[in-house]
C-alpha cells in the first residue's frame, strides 16, 4: 500500500516541478521571447499534464475509490484540464507566450487542492452515483475552460489599455484599435490592430515593440470566445448532468443549493457575454472585461461556495 | 391610437434590444447571487442575528430570505422570456436569415479582388465550382443586370440561436408545470409504523432502517464516514396491494408516477412520564422525534427532546463523536411558559427530575426514515427542453453560418475579369478573418494559371 502510494504521489511530484519550472520559462519567454524558453516550458506543460491525467489514473486504479469526490481530486483534475485545454489552444493559435500563467494558476491550484487531501475515504451516499463520474469531470472542465479565456481576457485588457496609454503620450489617433468607440456597425472589422503601439514600436521603444509581439486584439478576442465557447456548453452540460443527479439523489433536479445555484450566476454571466459578443461595439474591450468578472465567479462558485457557505452540495448526507 | 402605437413601439425597441436581455441577465445574475450569500427560508430570528438590524429587516421586508420564489425573480424570468420571444422575431429571424442582395464589396471588411485572364462567363464557372467542392452550397441572382453568386456554408445553423432559445422557453415551460401541478413533501415513518402522503393517499410503512458508518483514520484525526442508508418499506400505492421496496440514496422508489427518496433519518424516542413516581396515563409511552416536544400536565413546563447522543463518553460524560450507537442518551430542554430552559444529557433508562413531582424516562429509541417525496409532471419537458438548449449552444458555437458574395466583372480594357468577393459571418467579421484568407488564396491558386495580382485588404475597410 505504501509503495503504490509513493507511486502516486512521486507523479504529482513531477507534475508539480514540471508546473512550476514550466511556467517559469514561459513567464520570462512571454517577457523576454527567447525561444529556447519555449522550447523548454512547451514539452514541460505536456508532461505535467500527462503526468497528472496518470496521477488521478493511479490513485483511482490503487484506491477503488472515484478520485475527484473531493476538494484535491476536483483541483487536481481542474489544473490537469486547464492545461490540456491550454496546449490544445498554444498548439493550434501558437500561443505558447500566455502558458506561464495558465500553468503558474494550475500550479497554485495544485498545491492547494493538495492542503485538502485527507486520504482516501469511501464516499457518501449521496456520492455513490455513476452521475458522480460524468457531472465533476464536465463541470471541472467547464472551469478549466473559463481559466483559459481569463488568462487572454488579460493580456488583451493589457494590450488594449498600453495602446490606449501609448496613443495618449504618443497622440497617435488609435481609434482603429479601440473596440468601445462605436462608430458604426461598418468600421468594426478585422479590428484588433494598434497604431500607436506599431507607431512606437518602430520609433525603437522596447516595450512596444514587445507589446507588439503580442497578437493582435482581434486574434486575442478570438481566442477568448473559442474558449468560452468550449466552456459554456461544458457549463451547461454540468448543470443539466447536476440536475439530473440532483433528482435522483435528493428527490428535485433544482433545489436552489448554494452550489448549484452560483454555477446559475456563472452561466448567466457567460451567456451575457455571448450575446454582448454578437454585438460588434460591444465586442473586445468589454466583453473581456466580463470574461474576467466570469472568472472570478468561477473561482466563488468553485471554492468560495464551499469554503464559506454549506448546502446539499457539503455532501452531508 | 398613435399613442397605442408609440408605445407598442417602445416596447418593441427596448424588448427587442440584446442590450436590455443582458440588462436583464445582470439583474437576474444579482438576484441569483443574493440567494447564495444570503441564507434562504431561515426563521427571521436567524437575519437578525447574522446580519445589523437595517440590513436584516431589508431582506425580510424584499423577500430576500425566499428570493427564487419571490415576485422579483418569478418577474425578471417572466421578463427575460418576454424580451427573448420579442428580440427572437424582431431581430434574430431577420438578422440571422438574410435574403441574397447584394453588397458594396468594398465596405466590407472582409473582402478581396482577384484579377485574372478569362472569359467572365468561364471565370464564373470556376469559381462557382471552387465553392461547390467546398462544401459551400452556391445560388445567383441577378440585380440590375448585374449577376451575383452568393455561396452558404453552414446556413442551416443560422437556426442554432432559435434552438437554443426555444430550450430555454421549454425548460421554462417544464418548470411552470411543476408549479401549476405538481406537489411535494416530506415524511418521517418509524421503524413498524406508517403514513399516508396527504396528495396521493399512498400508504409507507417502515419495516426496517438500516445506516452504516464507518470510522477512517485521516490525517486530520478520525473521520466518521455515512456508507449508506437503507429504508425496506412496505407500500401500498393505487392498486391496493401492498408491496416490499427498498429505498436508498440516489435510488429512489415511484409509487404511480410520484417518486419516493431517501433524504434523512433519526432516533425516535419512547419517554415514560412519572408524576410522584406513578406512571400517568396517556404518558407512559410518550414518542417523541428529535426537535417535538410534550407538555407536562397541570404545570406550564414543556419537554423538548432536542436530539440524539449516540455515544456518551464514559470518562467525561459528555457526548462522543462516535455516531455508532453504543452508550445512548438524549438532550433534553424543560422550557418554562414558553421560554427556552436549561438542556441536559441523560442516559438512556436513566429517570430525571423535572420538578413538581415530575420526572421522565427515555425508555428506547426507535430509528425512523425521512423520504421526500415529488410529482412532477415538468420533467420530461425540462430534460427536453436542456437537451434542445444544449444542441442549440454547440450549433451557435461550432458551425460558423458564413456568406461569401462574388461578382464577376470583365474588364473595361478586355484582358480578362475582376473577381470581387467579401465575406460576412453572423459573428462578425474576426472569426473569419484567417478562413477567409486561406479561401482567397486557394482559390487565386486554383484558378491560376496565370494569376497576375491578389489583393486581400481587411485592414483597409476602415
Ligand atoms: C436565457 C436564455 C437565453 C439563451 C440560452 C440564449 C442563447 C443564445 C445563443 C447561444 C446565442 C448565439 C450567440 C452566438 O451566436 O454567438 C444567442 C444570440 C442571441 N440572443 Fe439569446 N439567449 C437567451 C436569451 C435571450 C434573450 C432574452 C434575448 C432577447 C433580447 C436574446 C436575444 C438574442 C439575440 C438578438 C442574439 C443574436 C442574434 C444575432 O445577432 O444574430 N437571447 N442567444
Amino acid at each position: 500500500m505504501n509503495g503504490h502510494l509513493q507511486a502516486d504521489e512521486l507523479l504529482m511530484i513531477v507534475s508539480i516541478a514540471c508546473y512550476i519550472i514550466g511556467a517559469l520559462a514561459l513567464l520570462v519567454y512571454f517577457f523576454s521571447r527567447e525561444v529556447w524558453l519555449r522550447n523548454l516550458g512547451a514539452p514541460l506543460a505536456i508532461v505535467g499534464c500527462v503526468a497528472q491525467f496518470a496521477q488521478l489514473v493511479v490513485r483511482y486504479e490503487l484506491t477503488g475509490v472515484w478520485p475527484l469526490l473531493n476538494l484535491y481530486g476536483s483541483l487536481s483534475l481542474f489544473a490537469a484540464m486547464s492545461v490540456g485545454i491550454f496546449i490544445v489552444f498554444a498548439i493550434r493559435y501558437k500561443a505558447w507566450y500566455a502558458g506561464g500563467f495558465v500553468l503558474a494558476l494550475a500550479a497554485i491550484s495544485l498545491a492547494y487542492g493538495v492542503t485538502w487531501n485527507e486520504g482516501t475515504m469511501p464516499p457518501v451516499p449521496s456520492l455513490q452515483s455513476y452521475w458522480a463520474k460524468i457531472h465533476v469531470p464536465i463541470v471541472v472542465s467547464s472551469y478549466a475552460a473559463f481559466l483559459v479565456a481569463f488568462v487572454f481576457s488579460i493580456i488583451f485588457l493589457v494590450k488594449y489599455y498600453a495602446e490606449k496609454r501609448i496613443a495618449r503620450e504618443t497622440n497617435v489617433a488609435s481609434h482603429a484599435a479601440l473596440a468601445d468607440d462605436d462608430l458604426g456597425e461598418q468600421r468594426i472589422s478585422v479590428r484588433g490592430e494598434t497604431p500607436a503601439i506599431e507607431a512606437a514600436a518602430a520609433a525603437g521603444s522596447p516595450l512596444a515593440q514587445w507589446l507588439a509581439s503580442l497578437p493582435t486584439l482581434s486574434q486575442l478576442d478570438v481566442i477568448v470566445y473559442r474558449a468560452i465557447a468550449i466552456g459554456l456548453p461544458l457549463i451547461s452540460l454540468g448543470i443539466i448532468t447536476g440536475a439530473a443527479w440532483a433528482k435522483e439523489a435528493w428527490g428535485a433536479y433544482w433545489q436552489w443549493d448554494p452550489k448549484e445555484t452560483a454555477a446559475l450566476a456563472t452561466w448567466i454571466v457567460y451567456l451575457a457575454y455571448m450575446h454582448l459578443h454578437t454585438r460588434n461595439a460591444w465586442r473586445g474591450l468589454r466583453t473581456n472585461w466580463v470574461s474576467v468578472l466570469g472568472f472570478g465567479i468561477v473561482v466563488f462558485t468553485y471554492l468560495g461556495v464551499n469554503i464559506w457557505i454549506s448546502g446539499l452540495h457539503s455532501y452531508k448526507m | 391610437m398613435t399613442a397605442i402605437r408609440t408605445t407598442y413601439e417602445e416596447f418593441i425597441r427596448t424588448f427587442g434590444n440584446v442590450l436590455f436581455a443582458v440588462l436583464l441577465f445582470v439583474v437576474w445574475g444579482i438576484f441569483t447571487m443574493i440567494g447564495v450569500i444570503v441564507d434562504q427560508g431561515k426563521d427571521p430570528s436567524v437575519y437578525y442575528a447574522a446580519y445589523p438590524a437595517a440590513i436584516a429587516r431589508a431582506i425580510l421586508r424584499l423577500g430576500f430570505d425566499n428570493i427564487y420564489h419571490s415576485p422579483w425573480y418569478i418577474g425578471i424570468i417572466g421578463l427575460i422570456l418576454i424580451s427573448l420571444t420579442v428580440c427572437t422575431f424582431k431581430r434574430v429571424i431577420p438578422a440571422r436569415l438574410p435574403p441574397l442582395r447584394p453588397v458594396k464589396i468594398e465596405k466590407i471588411p472582409l473582402h478581396a479582388q482577384i484579377d485574372l485572364r478569362g472569359e467572365e462567363s468561364d471565370v464564373r464557372a470556376r469559381v462557382e465550382r471552387f465553392f461547390a467542392s467546398r462544401g459551400w452550397s452556391v445560388r445567383k441572382r441577378e440585380f440590375d443586370g448585374v449577376e451575383w453568386s452568393f455561396a452558404d456554408k453552414h446556413n442551416w445553423a443560422r437556426r442554432g440561436v432559435l434552438i437554443a432559445h426555444l430550450g430555454f422557453v421549454i425548460i421554462a415551460a417544464g418548470t411552470t408545470l411543476y408549479w401549476a401541478k405538481g406537489f411535494s413533501g416530506d415524511a418521517a415513518v418509524v421503524t413498524g409504523q406508517a403514513v399516508e402522503i396527504p396528495q396521493t393517499h399512498a400508504i409507507i410503512k417502515l419495516d426496517n432502517f438500516r445506516y452504516t458508518i464507518k470510522p477512517i483514520l485521516t490525517k486530520s484525526g478520525m473521520v466518521y464516514q455515512p456508507i449508506d442508508y437503507v429504508s425496506h418499506v412496505t407500500v401500498t400505492g393505487k392498486s391496493g396491494i401492498a408491496r416490499p421496496m427498498t429505498v436508498r440514496v440516489n435510488h429512489p422508489i415511484d409509487v404511480n408516477g410520484t417518486l419516493y427518496y431517501q433524504a434523512s433519518y433519526g432516533f425516535a424516542m419512547q419517554f415514560a412520564l412519572r408524576h410522584d413516581g406513578k406512571p400517568v396515563p396517556g404518558l407512559q409511552d410518550v414518542l417523541l422525534k428529535e426537535g417535538e416536544h410534550v407538555d407536562i400536565p397541570g404545570t406550564q413546563k414543556t419537554l423538548v427532546y432536542d436530539r440524539f447522543v449516540p455515544t456518551i463518553d464514559k470518562t467525561t460524560g459528555m457526548p462522543a463523536p462516535d455516531p455508532r450507537v453504543s452508550n445512548p442518551g438524549v438532550i433534553l430542554t424543560l422550557d418554562q411558559a414558553g421560554t427556552a430552559g436549561a438542556s441536559a444529557l441523560v442516559a438512556l433508562r436513566e429517570p430525571t427530575d423535572l420538578g413538581e413531582g415530575w420526572s421522565v424516562l427515555p425508555q428506547r429509541y426507535i430509528l425512523y426514515s425521512g423520504f421526500e417525496y415529488r410529482y412532477d409532471p415538468g420533467i420530461p419537458l425540462v430534460g427536453i427542453g436542456a437537451l434542445v438548449l444544449l444542441c442549440g449552444l454547440i450549433i451557435s458555437f461550432y458551425f460558423l453560418p458564413a456568406r461569401l458574395y462574388a461578382r464577376i466583372d470583365a474588364r473595361g480594357d478586355g484582358r480578362g475579369c475582376t473577381i470581387g468577393l467579401a465575406a460576412t459571418t453572423v459573428k462578425g467579421y474576426d472569426l473569419f478573418e484567417t478562413q477567409f484568407q486561406a479561401l482567397v488564396e486557394e482559390l487565386r491558386s486554383s484558378l491560376e494559371p496565370p494569376g497576375p495580382s491578389t489583393t486581400f485588404r481587411p485592414a483597409e475597410a476602415h
